[in-house]
């Protein structure tokens, strides 16, 4: 059995039903993208996994370390071992990255202010923070801000790589983290999850485009369209969606410009 | 007993004219009607089942406790209201009750007729103050009237702060409670004054803070309403000379059954001023808050800007804020925003820390931490952000 199996999941927002019965499994050590247009459900698969209060289960099961997660809150999926990149990051004013970090950081271990042991130290964090922070091109001016505030879109993205890393999760989905992204900021984002990549970690990373994938190669893709898959197959189908687009299914939107 | 002429008579060892001060407010008290719901000010502030007879013991004569810097300049009073009514007429007479009017409701004429206390403060002109001054009001028991009065007179180019701090024994204590304050700022001069109320949860509390500013000066008002049962509060600003400027901030935690009551009124009666408010508070439990305020701008009053914001973080279903914020414009050459905020903590928010491992609790404490941070950054002083930052701690939970 796979490490993290999504089992038959279907969900609804507003009444309205999106995924249709959605079945993968994900192992540590793997890459698995999710692709698919506008519409097919995407963003409702990540929210959904994480938890999102605005969307609703209707079915299935997604199992995690002998646990039905969807029956968990989200921070109880978190401190599990899950970890949801954000489309949009959102930006909390009046809480700096700072304290955000050390209280997420202190939370994963479990700190609940009684046990000093378990909390991380000044000193830890700061060295935790400094590797990661070069790796993703990224300096500390940003820590004494409020969370995203005023963050440029690349910003935010890499933001968001930078709590993964401190947070270190088994199971991280990424959503269209390469969205808004220009080539550089890509590429410093996919070197920082690579550099993550290894038999502790299992990825998801949902996407429209074929871009990101040329820089984080993955093991698995699978088609959404519609709420459900309709192929799946090694990394052939993503060169394969590079010429075609969706349009196999179905799907002849335009595709929207990249923005940058 | 009621609270009568006999009452007055526990306050031994004033000078004349204040007994006539305070006999002329009795006086405006017996006369003025209680409000009416349909007086705006007082429509959703029920104030019927105050009886002030019930409190009829006045406590906390002078007992007001001064922390003083080290070392005041020459020059400077720091003294009990009463005692320096005694001692410095020529300083008090014409200035006490000059801007809180004792006839302007039966509350005002209430607090006038039996303040128990408070402090006096002068500081001449050119004097600079570096250490915060600070003020203790205390109130003892419950079931009585403690009623202190603080009377500032800046002058001209002088620079302090000052913070008065409303300390309940008892945290269930019964009572009527009031903490007027006038201050006065010279020409030039500058002066950061907080008041943190944290009277009991059952007390009855009115309280008037309104500054009269003089050319160039500059206020920095916080006032922070923690206490009591029932507490209506006006922060008012008379920009009275050109180049002064107001800054009046506030913050508010109400829970339980508390009920909160705030009226505003930025008065730009010259031009060349400004003045910048911000109220931020946080309702739990059932508790209930109105906030009203008026940004006046008097028809001489050119090129003044004035803003004005009210939020409100609403953490429960059956709080209930309200926020009325009122422009009256009488001159087309100034800048002027307001508005208004009322909601709960962002789902989208609590979603993004609980999807980092925070648990919806620690999320929600940092989330109303958060929203009163930027006002909290607005304090003043370093001593009187301290104390306010701990007691939201305390209440935030």
């Amino acid at each position: 059995m796979a490490d993290f199996e999504i089992k038959d999941l279907r969900a609804s927002v507003e009444g309205r039903q999106i995924l249709k019965g959605v079945s993968l499994a994900i192992s540590k050590g793997e890459v698995h993208a999710v692709m698919g247009p506008n519409g097919s459900g995407k963003s409702t698969l990540s929210h959904t996994l994480m938890g999102h209060p605005g969307y609703t289960v209707d079915g299935g099961s997604v199992i995690f370390k002998g646990q039905n997660v969807l029956e968990l809150e989200p921070d109880e999926r978190a401190r599990l071992g899950m970890f949801l990149a954000f489309q949009y990051p959102v930006v909390v004013p009046g809480i700096s990255m700072t304290n955000f970090l050390r209280t997420a950081l202190n939370s994963k271990r479990g700190y609940d202010g009684k046990d000093k042991s378990k909390q991380v130290t000044p000193k830890e964090f700061r060295s935790m923070l400094k590797g990661e922070l070069e790796v993703l091109h990224m300096d500390d001016s940003f820590l004494p801000r409020y969370i995203n505030d005023g963050f440029s879109g690349g910003e935010k993205k890499r933001a968001e790589i930078l709590q993964m890393a401190m947070l270190k999760p088994e199971i991280a989905i990424l959503d269209e983290t390469d969205s808004g992204l220009d080539i550089d900021s890509i590429k410093f984002v996919a070197e920082a999850v690579n550099r993550m990549r290894g038999p502790e970690l299992g990825i998801l990373i949902i996407t429209h485009y074929t871009r990101v994938l040329e820089f984080i190669k993955p093991d698995f893709v699978h088609v959404l369209v519609d709420g459900k898959f309709v192929l799946s197959g090694g990394p052939e189908i993503a060169d394969r969606l590079e010429k075609t687009g969706y349009a196999e299914w179905g799907h002849t939107e335009e595709e929207p410009k990249e923005v940058a | 007993m009621g609270i009568t002429a006999e009452t007055l008579d526990q306050l031994q060892g004033e000078p004349g004219w204040l007994r006539d001060v305070r006999r002329n407010a009795l006086d405006s008290y017996d006369r003025l009607p209680m409000p009416s719901k349909t007086d705006e000010e007082w429509r959703r502030t029920d104030v019927s089942r105050f009886d002030p007879s019930q409190f009829s013991k006045l406590e906390h004569l002078d007992g007001q406790k001064l922390v003083l810097p080290s070392a005041l300049p020459e020059g400077v009073i720091l003294k009990p209201l009463r005692q320096a009514a005694q001692e410095h007429p020529d300083l008090i007479e014409p200035r006490l009750f000059s801007l809180v009017h004792a006839d302007r409701d039966r509350f005002t004429a209430l607090h006038a007729a039996f303040f128990t206390g408070g402090t006096f403060l002068y500081v001449p002109d050119g004097v600079v103050i570096d250490q915060p001054i600070i003020g203790q009001h205390f109130s003892h028991e419950g079931g009585t009237s403690v009623l202190p009065h603080t009377l500032i007179v800046a002058g001209k180019n002088s620079k302090f702060h000052y913070l008065d701090e409303y300390i309940a024994e008892h945290d269930d204590e019964a009572g009527y409670r009031s903490g007027s304050t006038e201050i006065f700022l010279g020409e030039g001069s500058q002066v950061g004054y907080v008041a943190v109320q944290k009277w009991g949860r059952n007390v009855w509390h009115f309280a008037d803070q309104r500054a009269e500013l003089q050319k160039d000066s500059s206020l920095k008002l916080f006032n922070v309403t923690l206490g009591g049962r029932f507490s209506k509060t006006r922060v008012e600003a008379s920009l009275a000379g050109e180049g002064s400027n107001a800054e009046l901030k506030a913050i508010y935690f109400a829970s339980g059954e508390q009920f909160f009551d705030f009226h505003t009124l930025q008065d730009h009666r010259v031009g060349n001023t400004r003045s910048d408010l911000l109220f931020k508070g946080a309702l739990q439990d059932v508790s209930r808050t109105v906030y009203a305020g008026l940004i006046r701008i008097e028809k001489h009053a050119a090129r003044s800007d004035a803003y004005q914001a009210n939020r409100n973080l609403v953490l429960s279903d059956k709080a209930k804020a309200t926020s009325i914020p009122m422009l009256e414009i009488d001159n087309n050459d100034v800048r002027c925003t307001h508005g208004a905020t009322v909601g709960p903590v962002d789902p989208e928010h609590l979603f993004y820390l609980q999807s980092r491992g925070i648990t919806k609790q620690t999320a929600k404490r940092m989330l109303i931490q958060g929203f009163f941070g930027d006002v909290l950054d607005r304090i003043p002083f370093e001593h009187a952000r301290r104390l306010v930052e701990a007691e939201l701690e305390s209440r935030i939970g």
